[in-house]
C-alpha cells in the first residue's frame, strides 16, 4: 500500500535480523484437532475466544511436532487474532518451539534452586553425552537438549524435564544413564522421581 | 460528579472518581515521569518510573495503574521514591545506546529529559549493551512502508504495540521473546502496514520507531518555529501542529517539516492518519503555480495578475456570465465559498466535486479516516451551496449533460487541495480538447493536466500558507492558520475570487479576510460554531520554548515541568546568558 509516492519502500534499508521461526509445511488442523479445539473454545465467553491460544499451540504442536509459521497462521486464523499475537504467545514459552525438534526433548532447569545444585555441571555433561550444544537436536533426530526457566520441581533440584516428565535430582554422573535409557526403553526408562539414597 | 479528595505532597486534591494517581498529580501541577502511561491508550504499568509512595501501602505504587481514593497520602519527592526512582532509570539505560547525538529523537526524547532530570548520575553497569540487529546505523532496520525501527533503543513501554491493539485494531506488532531479549517485532518481519502508522513514532517514547519522512530531516532545535492548524485532507479536520524549519537549505529548501497530530477530544484525539501527515510535500514542490498564466496564440504566457484579470473579465464578457460555470473543489474554505456566493447567482451555475476514496483500514478500528476527502463540505451545504444528490459521493451529471449540450461556454474551476481533490478530470479535458468548453479557467495550486488545459491559470494558496476556516464533517467550524509564505504571486484563493467577482459584474464589500469571516458570522451566526467566526485567532508561529506544549499533550506536562529546574541549555538566547559552568555540576571522581 503506497500512501505516499516520495517514500522508496525497503529500498537500502537494513532488514532486521530477528530468526524467524521455519516457514514449515503447510498446515491444516486435522478434524479431530479441529473438534478439540472449537470444545475447548466453547469454554470461555464468545469475545474471549483467544484466551484459549495456548491450547490451539499445543494442538498444533503435537499434531507437527513444532510449531511452523503456517501452523501459527492457522492457529491465528482458528482463534481469530492477528498472527503477531501467535507468535508473541509461541516464542515467550519454552514450552513452544519454532523449528523441529528431536524425539526426545530435555530440557534442564537452570534457575535457582537447580543452579545451586549443579545444574549448570549437569548440562555440561549431557552436551558432552550427546554431542550437541544447548538448543540443538542431534544427527539423528532422537534429542534435544534445552536450559529452561524453572520447573516447579525444586525441592528435588536438579530437575531435568523429558517430554512431558519430571526426571528428578539428576546429578551429572547420570547424564549417560539418562540417555541411555531413553534411547533403549524410551519413555520406560523414566520411573517417576529418581531420588537417590543420600537424598531421601 | 462522584469526586475523591486525595493529598499529593502535602496539598489536598480534589479529582473524579476513576482517575488514576498519575492524572491526579498532573491535574494539580505536579510532575512524575512515565513511559508506558498514554492518555489515549489504556493502563500497561510496565515501565515503573512513574512510582510514587502512598501512605499505608506497602511498597512504592505505579501511579499510573492505581486508582485514587479518599484520604490517600501521596509523596512523589520523598527521598526513597527518588533513590527507587533512580534505579528504574539505570535499569532502563542498562541496554539503552548513547546514541543521542545522532538520534532522532535527541532532543524531544522522553528517555533523554527525564533521565537527565530523575535517573542516577551514572551507571554502574559495565559489561557489552545488548545488541539486537547491529551496532549503530544497522540496528536501524525496516518496519513497513513508513517506519524504521531500532530495537536497541527500545525500552519496552509496549505503547506501540497497545496502539495497534487499541486504536488501529490491527495488532500487527507484538513484544516477541521474553525478559531481556523481548523486542518489538511484526510476524515474518513484515513491518507495520496501516494508514495509523505515523501515530506509532509520536507514541513511541524514545528512538526505537522513526518515521522515514522525517528520519534525519531535522532536529528539534532546527524547528524553532510551530504552527498550530488543521489538516485538510478529508472530511475529519484532524487539529495538527506544523513544523517550520530555521534552516530550509539543510531540507532541500522545504521550511513545512513535519506535521503531527495535536490533542482535540472531540475530533482527532491524540492521533491522525499518514495521509495527513505525510501528504504535504506537494505544498513545497517544484510543480507548484508560481505566476498566472493567460494563454494567446502564443501560448501559455506567465503574466502579472492584472492582466490575468483583464484576460478573466474579457473571457467572462466572451462568454456571457450566465454561459459561465464553477466547478469547486471540496478543498474551498469558508471565506472562498462566502465570496463565491456573493457572485453565484450572476453565473450559470456552482458545483461541487471532490474524491471519495474509501481507506483501507481494519474493520474494528477506533480511529476511521473518512472516505470523503473534503475538508468543508458541511461548510459548504452550511453556506447555502447544494451538493448534489448525495453528501457522500460527488455528482456533476449536471454540469456534464450542460457541457455535453454546450450550454457551458466558460468553465471556471477552484481547487485549492492537492491532486485529485477536484475528482475526476478526465471529462474536462475532453471536452476542452472536442470545443465544448470554449474557455477553461483554473484557480489551483499544482500544475495538472487541466492546467495545461486552462486558457487562464490563477495560482491560489495552499491550506498552510493562508488564514482560512473550515466546517469539517461533525459540524466543528476550525481554523487552518498561515503557516508558510505562498510561494511566487501566489495569492489568497478568496482575493482572487473577489476580484473575478467584478469580472461577472459583483461587488464584494469585504475587504479583509476578518471582515468576509464577520460576514459570515452574522448570516450563519444561528448554526452553532460559526458565531465564533467573528473574532477567530489564528495560530501563529510559536517560539521553541512553547513548541511542544504547542503539540502534543502527551508531551506537554513535560514541556510545562521539565525545564523549570533544568539550566536552559536547549533554546539558548530565550533565557538570556547561558550558565555554561552549572549545567552539569562536576564532581571528583
Amino acid at each position: 500500500m503506497s500512501f505516499h509516492p516520495l517514500m522508496d519502500y525497503g529500498k537500502g534499508m537494513h532488514q532486521s535480523q530477528r530468526a524467524l521461526a521455519d516457514e514449515g509445511p503447510a498446515f491444516v488442523f486435522t478434524a479431530e484437532n479441529l473438534a478439540t479445539l472449537e470444545d475447548i473454545c466453547s469454554r470461555y465467553p464468545a469475545e474471549r475466544r483467544k484466551s484459549a491460544v495456548i491450547a490451539a499451540l499445543y494442538l498444533a504442536q503435537r499434531q507437527q511436532g513444532y510449531i511452523s509459521r503456517n501452523a501459527m497462521k492457522a492457529v491465528a486464523a482458528a482463534i481469530r487474532i492477528s498472527t503477531a499475537e501467535v507468535e508473541d504467545v509461541v516464542s515467550f514459552y519454552t514450552m513452544f518451539y519454532q523449528r523441529p525438534v528431536g524425539k526426545n526433548i530435555i530440557q534442564v532447569c537452570r534457575t535457582l534452586s537447580c543452579a545451586l545444585n549443579g545444574a549448570e555441571r549437569l548440562t555440561d555433561e549431557l552436551q558432552k553425552v550427546l554431542g550437541i550444544s544447548t538448543g540443538e537436536t542431534t544427527a539423528d533426530g532422537a534429542f534435544s537438549l534445552f536450559e529452561v526457566e524453572c520447573l516447579g520441581a525444586c525441592d528435588r533440584a536438579p530437575v531435568v524435564g523429558v517430554n512431558d516428565d519430571w526426571h528428578e535430582c539428576q546429578r551429572p554422573e547420570d547424564a549417560q544413564k539418562l540417555v541411555d535409557g531413553l534411547r533403549t526403553k524410551g519413555a520406560a526408562s523414566l520411573t517417576g522421581c529418581h531420588l537417590h539414597k543420600e537424598h531421601s | 460528579m462522584e469526586t475523591v479528595t486525595l493529598t499529593i505532597d502535602g496539598q489536598s486534591v480534589t479529582v473524579p472518581k476513576g482517575k488514576s494517581v498519575l492524572e491526579a498529580i498532573h491535574a494539580s501541577g505536579g510532575h512524575v515521569p512515565y513511559y508506558c502511561y498514554h492518555p489515549g491508550l489504556q493502563v500497561d504499568g510496565s515501565c515503573r518510573v512513574c512510582i510514587v509512595k502512598i501512605e499505608k501501602m506497602p511498597k512504592l505504587q505505579t501511579s499510573c495503574s492505581t486508582a485514587c481514593a479518599d484520604g490517600m497520602v501521596v509523596t512523589t519527592n520523598s527521598p526513597e521514591v527518588e533513590a527507587a526512582r533512580a534505579s528504574v532509570f539505570e535499569f532502563l539505560l542498562v541496554n539503552h545506546p548513547l546514541d543521542c547525538p545522532v538520534c532522532d529523537k535527541g532532543g524531544e526524547c522522553p528517555l533523554q529529559d527525564y533521565a537527565y532530570s530523575y535517573g542516577p548520575e551514572r551507571s554502574r553497569m559495565e559489561f557489552p549493551r545488548r545488541v539486537f540487529d547491529g551496532e549503530g546505523v544497522k540496528a536501524d532496520v525496516d518496519f513497513g512502508p513508513t517506519l524504521m525501527l531500532n530495537r536497541n533503543r527500545c525500552i519496552m513501554c509496549t505503547r506501540c504495540e497497545r496502539f495497534m491493539k487499541e486504536v488501529d485494531g490491527d495488532a500487527q506488532i507484538g513484544v516477541f521473546q521474553r525478559g531481556v531479549h523481548s523486542e518489538i517485532a511484526t510476524f515474518e518481519e513484515k513491518g507495520v502496514v496501516s494508514l495509523l502508522s505515523g501515530n506509532l513514532m509520536d507514541v513511541c517514547p524514545v528512538g526505537a520507531i522513526t518515521t522515514r519522512d522525517y528520519r534525519f530531516k531535522s532536529r528539534p532545535w532546527d524547528n524553532p518555529m510551530a504552527v498550530d492548524t488543521i489538516c485538510t485532507g478529508c472530511e475529519k479536520g484532524c487539529n495538527t501542529t506544523a513544523w517550520i524549519k530555521a534552516k530550509p537549505e539543510w531540507a532541500k529548501g522545504a521550511r513545512l517539516v513535519r506535521l503531527t497530530p495535536r490533542f482535540n477530544e472531540d475530533i482527532n484525539q491524540y492521533w491522525m492518519c499518514d495521509i495527513g501527515r505525510f501528504d504535504y510535500h506537494w505544498v513545497e514542490s517544484d510543480r507548484r503555480l508560481l505566476q498566472p498564466h493567460v494563454r494567446s496564440s502564443r501560448g501559455s504566457d506567465a503574466t502579472p495578475w492584472d492582466e490575468a484579470l483583464v484576460a478573466v473579465k474579457a473571457a467572462v464578457d466572451a462568454a456571457g456570465a450566465s454561459h459561465a460555470r464553477v466547478l469547486v473543489s471540496g478543498h474551498a474554505s469558508l471565506e472562498e465559498l462566502y465570496v463565491l456566493k456573493q457572485f453565484a447567482g450572476l453565473t450559470g451555475g456552482v458545483t461541487f466535486s471532490w474524491r471519495h476514496r474509501p481507506k483501507p483500514q481494519p474493520a474494528n478500528t477506533q480511529f476511521p479516516i473518512p472516505a470523503v476527502d473534503a475538508p468543508n463540505l458541511r461548510g459548504a451545504k452550511d453556506l447555502g451551496f447544494k451538493l448534489g444528490a448525495t453528501d457522500s459521493a460527488t455528482d456533476v451529471s449536471g454540469l456534464r449533460a450542460a457541457v455535453d449540450t454546450g450550454a457551458v461556454k466558460l468553465l471556471y474551476v477552484i481547487d485549492p487541495g492537492p491532486d485529485g481533490s477536484v475528482g475526476d478530470t478526465e471529462w474536462i479535458l475532453a471536452a476542452k480538447q472536442s470545443g465544448k468548453i470554449a474557455t477553461l479557467i483554473v484557480q489551483g495550486v499544482l500544475k495538472s493536466a487541466l492546467t495545461e488545459a486552462a486558457d487562464i491559470v490563477l495560482p491560489g494558496c495552499a491550506f498552510v500558507e493562508k488564514d482560512v476556516t473550515f466546517t469539517n464533517a461533525t459540524g466543528h467550524v476550525q481554523p487552518a492558520s498561515r503557516v508558510i509564505t505562498p510561494p511566487g504571486d501566489a495569492a489568497e484563493d478568496w482575493q482572487i475570487l473577489s476580484k473575478v467577482a467584478v469580472a461577472f459584474g459583483a461587488t464584494v464589500a469585504q475587504t479583509t479576510a476578518a471582515a468576509v469571516r464577520q460576514a459570515i458570522a452574522s448570516e450563519c451566526g444561528s448554526t452553532p460554531g460559526y458565531s465564533a467566526l467573528a473574532d477567530l485567532a489564528f495560530s501563529r508561529p510559536v517560539s521553541a520554548r512553547q513548541y511542544m506544549q504547542a503539540s502534543n499533550p502527551m508531551e506537554r506536562g513535560k514541556w510545562d515541568t521539565m525545564f523549570q529546574d533544568l539550566p536552559p541549555i536547549k533554546f539558548g538566547d530565550d533565557f538570556g546568558p547561558l550558565p555554561r559552568a552549572d549545567v552539569i555540576p562536576l564532581k571528583p571522581v
